[in-house]
């Protein structure tokens, strides 16, 4: 029994030591350039990416492109610890609500110091990801927020298809209607009041803004109080599906599970709805306040490309970057996955079809009616979009008051955004 | 200088005990891999977390002395605080359901019968796959609206209506799934049970004791060594519970839903870090942990003098 222990034990002893030495042997490929990439996505993306990559390094044989990808969430833990430790990736996917607080730390390098080629983005991208006078970041593709719809359960429920000038009180009434014949098992809609972008289209309608250009809060606690105040009669009365369904499915969308009729989300969002669910989705308007009026809807960059400023192979970096952003052939490969593609030659190069088409004429049709992007949302967005959600949450469930909720939001947003 | 501390010739004194000059080397050279190990990832790490504490750190900019102020926080943190309550109703609540699970069982399956080595392994199985992820989606999944426990709830006449997006029934869920794993107590229990003397049941049982009687009077008290190492070492982990909360109950943001309802320490603490980026003052909440963890050990083992009996003990 013993000697089997002590055989053991000098095994794993052994076993641990041969695992220490071998992190130490680093292999360098004589004069050649290695880029670390990393990037958030699935399997589907992995695969286009890979694409890319080869077509990038056949171009350019001394530099070795090596790969990294995660899901969104575990992108930013994983992002947050290796840039603490010195140790980011050269080349990396970045999203608009951290762009400035990876900026502002000094961690993203500027762009404009290099020979990144952005001469053909279309004209709503130019110096989108700057700030203060320093690019870093550069977009992929755009987006902007929408209405998705099941057509059919509105045909159900006897109504019509949202049109372009649809009002709020319009929209309110659909909700009621959709969710009385839904008798319990399908709603109008989910409470759109909990996110975050619902309320930022709101506030451009009325010409305000999430955060002032000086990084702090760009509306009134009343503003607020009277925004979640409708929210929480509409899930009192019915018309949004209750917070318990939607919980029971995460992460899933109640539109993709055929619980709900209308949804609003970024327009990148259909591809994937799409391909979760056997229903035939539409992409449909923000209702505006008065008919005519302003929709509050703007290009999102969907994503960014940046590079760390701590590289040691910038023009490199600034190199595949380039490619990534205006190579005609990595434009025909992602199509819309990156969203509608920020360029004009990979969007004149992308054959889009389905769902991809659907956001495509989406956003065309729209395009006279986006106003102006805010700027870049300053540091601790991220979190900020969090804490509404939960506090929102909290009102639905009905663990806390309005005014309460609002305070609370408040102070944490205010603590945030001290730093 | 070098001849006082220079090495004694081995085995000269007769009386002590032989040692070969490899030996300390050797046994050094074999412990390294685990004094490396405990140096550079356990107390390292700690002392690093026990500084950070003390600064408001974002993972970014170098960490800043800011005394006390992280611990002084905490006590105006709603969310530190319902995580606190969250936790110790956890505990509370899981613990004993473990251990009760883990003693019943071991009681019937200490009596030989056919296929006994199969069950034994049956229901330790779920402990070994303990804290993975995948099991966790297996568990939100057949607590889901519509699902097996739903349905089955229903049939009865209990509607439940799914269990994970209710903030009244989620943590509950996380209650059981902990004491469905009741595995790791239950083997312990049952080599504790195999060294009750036979003997002290039959003369029980001649002196006309009934099963609980029996129970009560030589189980429980035999067993109470066992109880108390199980008690607290299940105290303990429950304290530091996360993977389960964090697949389940994603919630609105990070974490802790539906509606906070499950907002468990651990989870708070990793939403802090490496969410929030407020690393300084996950780090003090780590050390809280500690001090709460310590607190309640001491206490236990305070208490344990009136109900732990040891083998020669004299009541």
């Amino acid at each position: 029994m013993t000697s089997i222990k002590r055989f053991r034990t000098a095994l794993a002893a052994l076993l641990l030591a041969g695992g220490l030495t071998a992190c130490g042997g680093g292999d360098d490929a004589g004069g050649d350039v290695t880029l670390r990439f990393s990037w958030w996505g699935n399997a589907d993306r992995a695969a286009l990416m890979q694409q890319s990559i080869d077509l990038f390094q056949a171009a350019h044989p001394t530099i070795t492109v090596t790969p990294s990808f995660q899901e969104f969430e575990a992108y930013w833990q994983k992002m947050a610890t290796e840039t603490a430790g010195g140790n980011a990736p050269d080349v990396l996917q970045m999203d608009f609500a951290y762009l400035r607080e990876y900026a502002d730390r000094n961690v993203l390098l500027d762009l404009k110091k290099t020979g990144v080629k952005v001469d053909d983005l279309i004209p709503a991208f130019q110096g989108v990801g700057e700030v203060n006078g320093a690019l870093y970041g550069i977009p992929t593709g755009g987006n902007t927020w929408c209405m998705f719809y099941n057509p059919k359960l509105l045909t159900e429920a006897g109504v019509e298809e949202p049109r372009t000038g649809i009002t709020w009180d319009q929209y309110h009434a659909l909700l009621d209607t959709v969710s009385k014949k839904g008798a319990g098992r399908t709603y109008g809609g989910s409470n759109y009041r909990s996110v975050i972008y619902s309320f930022e289209s709101y506030l451009l309608q009325a010409g305000a803004t999430l955060y002032t250009g000086g990084g702090k809060l760009g509306f009134s606690k009343q503003q607020l109080i009277d925004y979640w105040t409708v929210g929480k009669q509409y899930i009192d009365d019915g018309r949004f599906i209750p917070s318990e369904k939607v919980a029971q499915i995460e992460p899933a969308s109640p539109i993709t599970k055929d619980l709900i009729a209308t949804e609003f989300r970024w327009d990148n969002f259909f591809a994937r709805y799409a391909s979760e669910t056997e229903a035939e989705l539409k992409i449909g308007p923000v209702p505006v306040t008065t008919a005519g009026g302003p929709t509050g809807q703007y290009l999102k960059p969907a994503m960014l490309l940046s590079a760390s400023a701590r590289t040691d192979h910038p023009d490199e970096a600034a190199k595949l970057i380039s490619f990534l952003i205006n190579d005609p052939q990595v434009g025909r490969i992602f199509g819309s996955n990156r969203g509608i593609p920020a360029t004009n030659a990979q969007r004149d190069a992308a054959v889009l079809e389905g769902p991809a088409l659907a956001i495509a004429e989406y956003e065309e049709a729209i395009a006279p009616l986006l106003q102006k992007a805010p700027p870049a949302p300053p540091k601790g967005a991220g979190t900020i979009e969090a804490a509404f959600l939960r506090i929102a949450d909290e009102i639905s469930y009905g663990r806390s008051s309005v005014p309460d909720a609002v305070d609370t939001f408040f102070t944490e947003a205010e603590d945030t955004l001290a730093g | 200088m070098i001849k006082t501390q220079g090495r004694r010739p081995s085995g000269v004194r007769g009386g002590q005990r032989h040692q070969r000059p490899g030996d300390a080397g050797a046994g050094l050279l074999f412990l390294a891999p685990w004094l490396l190990g405990m140096l550079l990832l356990t107390i390292g790490p700690m002392l690093a977390s026990l500084y950070l504490s003390f600064t408001d750190y974002n993972l970014f900019d170098t960490p800043e002395w800011i005394g006390l102020e992280n611990y002084q926080r905490m006590f105006d943190d709603p969310r530190y605080l319902r995580s606190v309550t969250v936790t110790a109703g956890y505990v509370a609540l899981a613990v004993p359901l473990k251990l009760a699970a883990a003693l019943g069982v071991a009681l019937l399956l200490n009596r030989p019968r056919l296929g006994q080595g199969l069950y034994r392994s049956a229901f330790y199985a779920p402990s070994l796959i303990g804290a993975s992820v995948s099991l966790s989606l297996v568990w939100k999944s057949i607590f889901s609206d519509g699902a097996i426990v739903d349905r089955g709830l229903g049939a009865i006449g209990l509607d439940t209506g799914g269990w994970v997006g209710r903030p009244e029934f989620s943590l509950p869920m996380l209650v059981l799934l902990a004491a469905w794993q009741f595995g790791g107590p239950m083997v312990i229990f049952l080599a504790g049970l195999k060294q009750i003397p036979g003997e002290l049941y039959e003369a029980a049982a001649v002196d006309g004791a009934g099963p609980w009687r029996r129970f009560r009077a030589i189980t429980l008290p035999m067993l109470s060594p066992v109880l108390f190492f199980n008690l607290l070492l299940e105290i303990i982990g429950a304290f530091q519970v996360f993977t389960s909360a964090f697949v389940i109950a994603t919630g609105a943001a990070g974490g802790g839903g539906p509606a906070g309802s499950t907002l468990l320490y651990t989870v708070y603490l990793y939403g802090r870090g490496f969410v929030d980026f407020r690393m300084g003052y996950a780090s003090a909440m780590a050390w809280m942990l500690v001090l709460g963890v310590g607190l309640v050990t001491a206490l236990l083992f305070r208490t344990s003098r009136m109900w732990v009996h040891y083998a020669g003990d004299r009541a």
